[in-house]
């Protein structure tokens, strides 16, 4: 973010809001005044502080992919105060928006490479963002595979682009729900990310896995996937941990010495292996 | 100071508990709340009429009930809070020793909460006169002063929530104070903010407070909001004769109907 | 550094001189409670000058309990207007703070200043000047000697004073210092040492050995039995002066409103909830290894400086007498 004062929010109106099931929603946000939509601009991986001043602002990453200019999407789950404001909010709404915060996925080092994704419910956005990263430039990369589980069908994120996904023909996908959240019609995988994970392991050759997801999908993930061969240093993941400033200034956020929203959210495995268990 | 070490040792000895809630003697030579888990801290172990903290307020706390057998030093405000606390139902999960040393320095070990029940109401505390002093006092004022007094108070209050932290009969998992659907009170320390915080606190402690004054003592900057709950009590057993604190199938004021009570309202 | 000498009699005309500059002075007050605190004053006849330490460090005056960030007003277009005016920050001194506090914002700026730099601590910073007063008295709770300071030093001061009998030792360290000092009443100085007219601060432990054994304690089972007594509140937190975790909270309505910096303590059990109901620090256990780790290990990688500057107000506030400095040798024991 380059504005000196980090706390002075831009003013984003709400171009398109999408209801993704009862209470998840991705709101395409763009800037009410032109020359903060100019001087806006980001890479994928990095976060932001969405508001409803008078409620007050909720951290999420950015939905949408930085190949894709001019607006800036989030998806997010109604839990709190702040995000049921957010939900309140219409199309046209303008509500606050600071960032972009943190660190990024450092793509331009996967090319050539082949690309795992793994994530689970509401932590379909961040990876999301990589993802349409990746499709957009398609032909820079190797394969691309997702594997992406939620509680049940009606928790899936982004049935839409999930469905595009499986209908472009050049990505392999893993899509699951737990077991019990199926529908009669549902034709993909049932069973805990992690399990489908481990019966369908990916190739580790000349790859990179990003995992995303609760801090428990996490923590388990991550080993199952260093052990399918993947370095340590090419697992990356996003921590999501209760932020405020975004600055590395307010102080929840931190895991040990590290503040995830200045030093992170991005980190390797290798990363997380040195830090406190406190994510 | 040995009678006593020797009789925890034997509770320790004997399995009867395995973590002692008592006191010891701090560098500043004040005494202060100790934790002993093994036989070889309880020559720490001291009781003097300054042993002034609620340590009742730590059977609510996670790490301490995970020892499971508790003993625990009681001063008096420590035995009424417990006996209020069992009248509320909050001792289901942890099997507890309660100890006292009463005027003849006599260590006494009691049996279970009936033998505290009678202790205490034998032995059951006046309001402290300094207490009442002040309160006469801010009672002597008109209105507007009073509302001054505290409304000066008050702004002082940096919302450092120690007063909650330091009440054995604040345990609720979520404090009102952090609900903010809605947002019943302004979480930022600034005068209104305060009063409402305090208020709501005193409210909820209307009849419970068992008057050990530890959110006045400790308190960071120096606000005597003990007050507010001591008050309260004087009200409820003027009025209804309740008293916090007295008996294990003890009732109060707020919390209970009964057909024949004098506010036509509730009817 | 320059070095000058003041008369104790024209202390208070050296004081009040600097209130009627139409400055803000805030200094060292004894209330009714019997606490010392840091307000405002007017004159010299209200400040304290028996005490050890006051109740609260100085802190606020560059990091306030509330701070307004910015206000807003929703226009009938549904855009809004976010204004922040800090125009009328005062030119503020401090008086009377102990060179443990003025150290404490020697970390302060550190912290706020070096990465992404804080506009709102920037500004009250560049408005204050800070004119310390060394100790001659201590109290079991003070440990500054431990931590690498000492009663008299000048680090972070831009004006340190020492109380030398009928004379103060004056030390100026900084331009901002000059600029008050009031050449009329100062003459220079005889070259006195100070140093017989500090308290004694007994060192409790040994900074070197901690820096190489915190590198460990994180996994020390003693943090548990350490923390037991720990309650939750935030009196250690508010009272440090080198405490600087805040929330961002709103009051107003969706029309218009303020958004706060409120301060905030890692001991509070909902710091680090997530809105998921996740707690990566679940128990006291855990934050209050937060707190001690944050100021002996964290801060030193992160700004190479030990962010406990041994004060002792969390040992004095704490209504459970938690000690920070037996805690720290606890969980560093061999």
């Amino acid at each position: 973010m380059d504005k000196e004062n980090k706390y002075i929010p831009y003013r984003v109106r709400i171009a398109k809001k999408t209801q993704e099931s009862s209470n998840i929603q991705t709101y395409r946000l763009e800037f009410v005044d032109e020359k903060d939509a100019e001087n806006f601009s980001f890479r994928s991986g990095q976060f932001c502080e969405y508001g409803v001043p008078g409620e007050g602002e909720s951290t999420f990453c950015i939905a949408s992919p930085d190949t894709r200019k001019g607006y800036v999407e989030c998806t997010f789950r109604t839990t709190g105060r702040v995000t049921a404001a957010l939900a309140n909010c219409e199309e046209n709404d303008i509500i606050s928006l600071r960032g972009p915060f943190g660190n990024a996925f450092p793509i331009e080092q996967w090319y050539g490479k082949n690309v795992v994704f793994v994530t689970g419910g509401i932590a379909l956005p961040p990876l999301r963002c990589v993802i349409d990263t990746l499709l957009d430039q398609r032909e820079k990369f190797g394969e691309i595979s997702v594997y992406y589980g939620a509680k049940n069908v009606e928790e899936l994120t982004y049935k839409a682009e999930l469905e595009e996904w499986a209908a472009r023909g050049d990505m392999n996908l893993f899509i699951t729900v737990d077991p019990g959240g199926e529908t009669p019609e549902w034709k993909n995988f049932i069973g805990f990310v992690p399990t489908i994970l481990e019966q369908n392991p990916p190739k580790s050759d000349n790859a990179v896995a990003v995992i995303a997801g609760p801090p428990i999908l996490i923590k388990l993930g991550m080993p199952i996937l260093a052990k399918s061969g993947f370095p340590n240093d090419q697992i990356y993941t996003t921590l999501e941990n209760r932020m405020k400033c975004g600055v590395g200034k307010c102080g929840h956020c931190t895991v040990g010495k590290t503040y995830v929203c200045k030093d992170g959210p991005v980190f390797t495995y290798e990363e997380v292996l040195g830090m406190p268990l406190e994510y | 100071m040995k009678l006593l070490q020797n009789k925890v040792a034997e509770l320790f000895e004997n399995g009867t508990i395995n973590l002692m809630i008592g006191f010891k003697e701090a560098l500043t030579k004040q005494p202060v709340p100790c934790f002993i888990e093994k036989a070889s801290e309880i020559e720490q172990l001291i009781y003097t009429k300054d042993c002034k903290n609620n340590l009742s307020v730590y059977l609510h706390k996670p790490e301490v009930k995970q020892a499971g057998k508790i003993g625990i030093l009681a001063n008096i405000a420590t035995l009424r809070a417990l006996v209020q606390l069992t009248s509320e139902n909050q001792f289901w999960d942890i099997e507890k020793t309660v100890l006292t040393v009463n005027d003849k320095e006599e260590v006494i070990v009691f049996s279970d909460m009936e033998e505290v029940e009678a202790y205490v109401q034998a032995n059951f505390p006046e309001f402290s006169e300094e207490d009442l002093k002040l309160l006469d006092y801010l009672e002597s004022l008109s209105r507007e002063d009073r509302w001054k007094y505290w409304t000066e108070q008050f702004s002082a209050c940096i919302k450092c929530y120690a007063c909650r932290a330091v009440c054995p009969m604040c345990y609720c998992p979520q404090c009102t104070v952090e609900c903010n659907q809605p947002q019943w009170i302004k979480t930022s320390a600034q005068t209104t903010g305060n009063l409402e915080w305090h208020i709501m606190r005193a409210m909820h402690l209307a009849g419970r407070c068992i008057n050990c004054g530890e959110c006045g003592r400790i308190c960071p900057v120096g606000i005597p909001v003990h007050l507010l709950t001591v008050k309260m009590n004087q009200d409820l057993f003027k009025e209804f004769g309740t008293k916090s604190g007295f008996a294990l199938k003890g009732d109060y004021a707020l919390n209970s109907f009964k057909p024949d009570d004098k506010e036509g309202f509730i009817k | 550094m320059e070095i000058k000498t003041i008369t104790s009699a024209n202390i208070p005309v050296f004081f009040n001189n600097l209130v009627k500059s139409g400055k803000v002075v805030v200094a060292p007050v004894l209330k009714k409670s019997g606490k010392v605190f840091f307000e405002s004053v007017q004159s010299y006849d209200q400040v304290s000058t028996d005490y050890i330490q006051t109740a609260f460090s100085a802190k606020s005056v560059v990091f306030p309990e509330v701070e307004e960030l910015f206000s807003y007003t929703k226009k009938e277009d549904g855009d809004f207007e976010f204004r922040n005016d800090m125009s009328n920050v005062p030119e503020t001194v401090i008086w009377g703070l102990r060179p443990c506090d003025s150290s404490a914002f020697n970390y302060l700026t550190d912290f706020f200043l070096k990465e992404n730099p804080d506009t709102y601590f920037k500004l009250r910073k560049e408005r204050t000047t800070l004119i310390s007063v060394s100790c001659a008295k201590a109290d079991a709770a003070c440990f500054c000697t431990s931590v690498g300071l000492n009663p008299g030093n000048v680090t972070g001061s831009d004006i340190l004073l020492t109380a030398m009998g009928d004379s103060y030792y004056v030390e100026i360290s900084t331009e901002k210092g000059k600029s008050v000092i009031d050449t009329a009443l100062f003459t220079d100085s005889t070259e006195k040492s100070k140093e017989e007219f500090l308290a004694k601060v007994e060192t409790k432990f040994s900074m070197d050995e901690i820096r190489e054994r915190i590198q460990t304690a994180y996994d020390s089972a003693e943090w548990k039995h350490e923390s037991m007594g720990c309650l939750g509140c935030g009196a250690c937190a508010f009272s440090c002066p080198t405490c600087t975790c805040f929330d961002i909270q709103d009051e107003g309505s969706q029309e218009s409103g303020k958004r706060l910096r409120c301060w905030d303590a890692c001991g509070f059990g909902q710091f680090t909830r997530h809105a998921s109901g996740h707690n990566p620090k679940s128990n006291q256990t855990a934050r209050r290894r937060q707190r001690l780790m944050h100021k002996f290990k964290y801060s030193v990688e992160n700004f190479g400086i030990v962010s406990c500057v041994g004060c002792g107000r969390c040992i004095r506030v704490c209504p459970a007498h938690l000690n920070i400095f037996e805690n720290i040798l606890n969980v560093t024991k061999a």
